[in-house]
């Protein structure tokens, strides 16, 4: 998988570049408006990540241009300006989806898998690991083949894991991306080890061979 | 309120005009009457000379001893009355019998045989006191008429003069602050008008930039924030990922993450605070409260149920609203998160929705808040580590938005109520 990152804060640049290569994705960057629209007419990317505001152009005219040239490429807004009409804008132009900064390395991963899943036609639309299979577009968990009664929450835990497995998931991660500002961090932590207990009994119950483990204090992941 | 302009200066000028002009009318009278008076006496001194001169020509007249056609009497006197002596009294008239005002002289003269005479001159002062009692109603009409017209022509004057006060003042009470368009620029040909018209359009004018420049300053720091804390945030998280870390430091960075994530929701709310102000929410639509609440309480049901917090939804008609979905969503999400935040053990939350109002209630250990306050940005009650302090901020903006909407604070029956309302 191609990823092409058009932003121009290099550091920013640098730690996606880091996080989405330590999960064997392909990338490459462009820094401005410029090359960004250069990089775009000379390779096929499977998903660029765009921010709006660049040296010499807005990120929207790169999402116009793509989208005449290469429709089929996925991509996702990230904006240090979470407006609402930014949002509307790209969306309606064509991206797949819109994350505002600061975001976690995590929720990254999973919208870039969303993307990435929804756009591929005639590939696999479900998601594997050992005895596992998640098929995101029906919000459908099956071992061995065999539904298994997930609600809302935990379906969207369990992506989060299933996305990166072997990865530390944090926990503060875990309950911002889920559960957005509605959890308070000082009952985030028992809240978190009491969803994620459910969800491994289910998955226990379930005889997967699959198990969420504990990470020190800090986090879990799906092994 | 006090009185207006208009009536204040029209009473003041009433009340002074009463006096000064019932004080001239006074004098007015004394004097004219004083006149008459003194006329009249003039009138019988000149009879006087005239009767002595005729008693030295004719001593015959010196034995008129009663009134008859002359109106006067001389009577032979052991004590001379040297000076002339006026008085009034009442006397007998047999035409119309009953007793009429004369003015009568007393005084006395020697005749030519050196005897001393009295003299007494009288006469009849009917028409003068006609005349006084005409002039008091003269007066008295006079009096109110000048009132009257003093009154009608300057409430006319002063309510066409004052109309461009009128109209600033009302100008005045319908701007917002917010909207510098809400201030109605007043036609006038005073000049003390057009300066105060002109004065107070360039003070709204500087205030508001001045505040505009304030928000956008708010917003741009924030959003000059956003990167960096991405940056940083992001390294942690990458940083998590090595395996090698030992489990204290693994903790570490996780204590570091969290105390940025409390700079990121500040940050965030400070960002949604000033798009409020600066309405970046205007599009709007017709909402169900119902049915954005319903959504809400889907979100946090399983942080209810961790907490074990019972919830009480009382569904009595739709709250519909023309506004926009996302702040909706903000304003009941941030009721709702106190709701369940400052809950106490097994405590309940009570929901209810009618036509024109929302109400939310939760138990909690607080004590009543001080309802005065609460919605200051960075009001915290005690030192709440969770809170921003902007939750009820962000809730008072909102309602604000929306100016048929009222929110209030009460406690009832141990409970911390949260009602909002169409006014």
């Amino acid at each position: 998988m191609k990823i092409l990152i058009i932003e121009d804060e290099p550091e920013l640049r640098k730690v996606v570049q880091k996080s989405l290569e330590d999960s064997e994705f392909l990338v490459e960057f462009a820094s401005d408006y410029a090359s960004g629209i250069q990089k775009i007419e000379d390779y096929d990317y499977d998903c660029i990540l765009l921010d709006i505001m660049l040296p010499g152009g807005n990120g929207l005219d790169i999402l116009r241009e793509l989208k005449t040239e290469k429709p089929e490429t996925s991509v996702i807004i990230l904006s240090a300006k979470d407006s609402v009409e930014d949002k509307v804008t790209g969306l309606d132009l064509g991206a797949d989806d819109y994350l505002p900064k600061p975001f976690h390395l995590a929720e990254l991963h999973s919208r870039i898998n969303s993307t990435l899943r929804r756009r591929k036609q005639n590939g696999e639309s479900s998601i594997k690991y050992k005895n596992l299979e998640v098929l995101p577009e029906e919000r459908l968990l099956k071992v061995n083949g065999v539904d298994v009664n997930l609600n809302r929450k935990e379906f969207d835990m369990l992506y989060y894991f299933i996305v990166r497995p072997n990865r530390l998931m944090q926990k503060t991660s875990l309950a911002e991306s889920i559960w957005g500002d509605n959890i308070d961090q000082a009952d985030s932590l028992d809240f978190i080890y009491s969803q994620v207990k459910n969800l491994r009994k289910k998955l226990k119950e379930n005889q997967a061979e699959a198990d969420i483990q504990a990470v020190y204090g800090v986090g879990y992941k799906l092994v | 309120m006090g009185n207006s302009l208009k009536t204040y200066t029209l009473k003041h000028l009433v009340y002074i005009l009463l006096v000064i002009i019932a004080v001239w009318a006074g004098l007015f009278y004394a004097i004219l009457l004083d006149e008459v008076y003194d006329n009249v006496d003039d009138g019988l001194k000149n009879q006087k000379i005239n009767i002595i001169r005729e008693a030295y020509a004719d001593t015959t007249l010196l034995n008129i001893q009663d009134f008859g056609i002359n109106q006067f009497r001389i009577l032979p006197t052991d004590t001379l009355l040297k000076e002339n002596r006026f008085s009034k009294e009442l006397i007998y008239m047999e035409y119309d019998e009953e007793l009429e005002p004369y003015r009568v002289l007393r005084t006395g003269f020697y005749a030519p045989s050196g005897k001393p005479y009295s003299l007494e001159i009288r006469t009849s002062t009917v028409e003068e006191d006609d005349f006084k009692i005409n002039l008091t109603v003269s007066l008295l009409a006079l009096y109110i008429m000048i009132l009257i017209t003093i009154y009608v022509v300057n409430s006319f004057v002063l309510k066409r003069a004052l109309k461009p006060l009128q109209s600033i003042v009302q100008s005045l009470q319908s701007y917002r602050f917010g909207s510098r368009n809400s201030f109605k620029e007043s036609e006038s040909s005073v000049t003390e008008f057009i300066i105060l018209n002109d004065k107070l359009k360039e003070m709204i004018a500087r205030n508001e930039e001045l505040f505009h420049q304030q928000k956008v300053f708010i917003e741009n720091a924030s959003h000059e924030l956003q990167t960096p804390l991405a940056i940083t945030i992001n390294k942690l998280e990458l940083l998590l990922d090595d395996p090698s870390l030992t489990e204290k430091q693994l903790t570490e960075i996780n204590e570091t993450k969290k105390s940025l994530h409390r700079m990121v929701n500040l940050n965030k709310s400070l960002l949604t605070l000033s798009k409020i102000d600066n309405r970046q929410f205007e599009e709007k639509s017709i909402i169900s409260v119902n049915k954005v609440f319903e959504e809400i309480n889907d979100d946090f049901k399983e942080i209810l149920e961790f907490k074990n917090l019972t919830l009480l939804y009382k569904n009595d008609g739709e709250f519909e609203l023309n506004a926009s979905k996302n702040l909706v969503t903000i304003l009941l999400s941030n009721l709702f998160r106190n709701a369940v935040r400052y809950n106490k053990e097994n405590g309940e939350i009570l929901v209810s929705i009618d036509k024109n109002s929302f109400k939310i209630a939760n138990q909690s250990n607080l004590p009543p808040l001080n309802p005065t306050i609460i919605f200051e940005r960075f009001y915290k009650y005690s030192d709440d580590k969770n809170s921003t302090g902007l939750g009820l901020s962000i809730v008072e903006s909102i309602i604000k938005t929306y100016p048929e909407l009222d929110i209030t604070y009460s406690y009832e029956q141990g409970m911390h109520v949260f009602a909002i309302r169409r006014k």
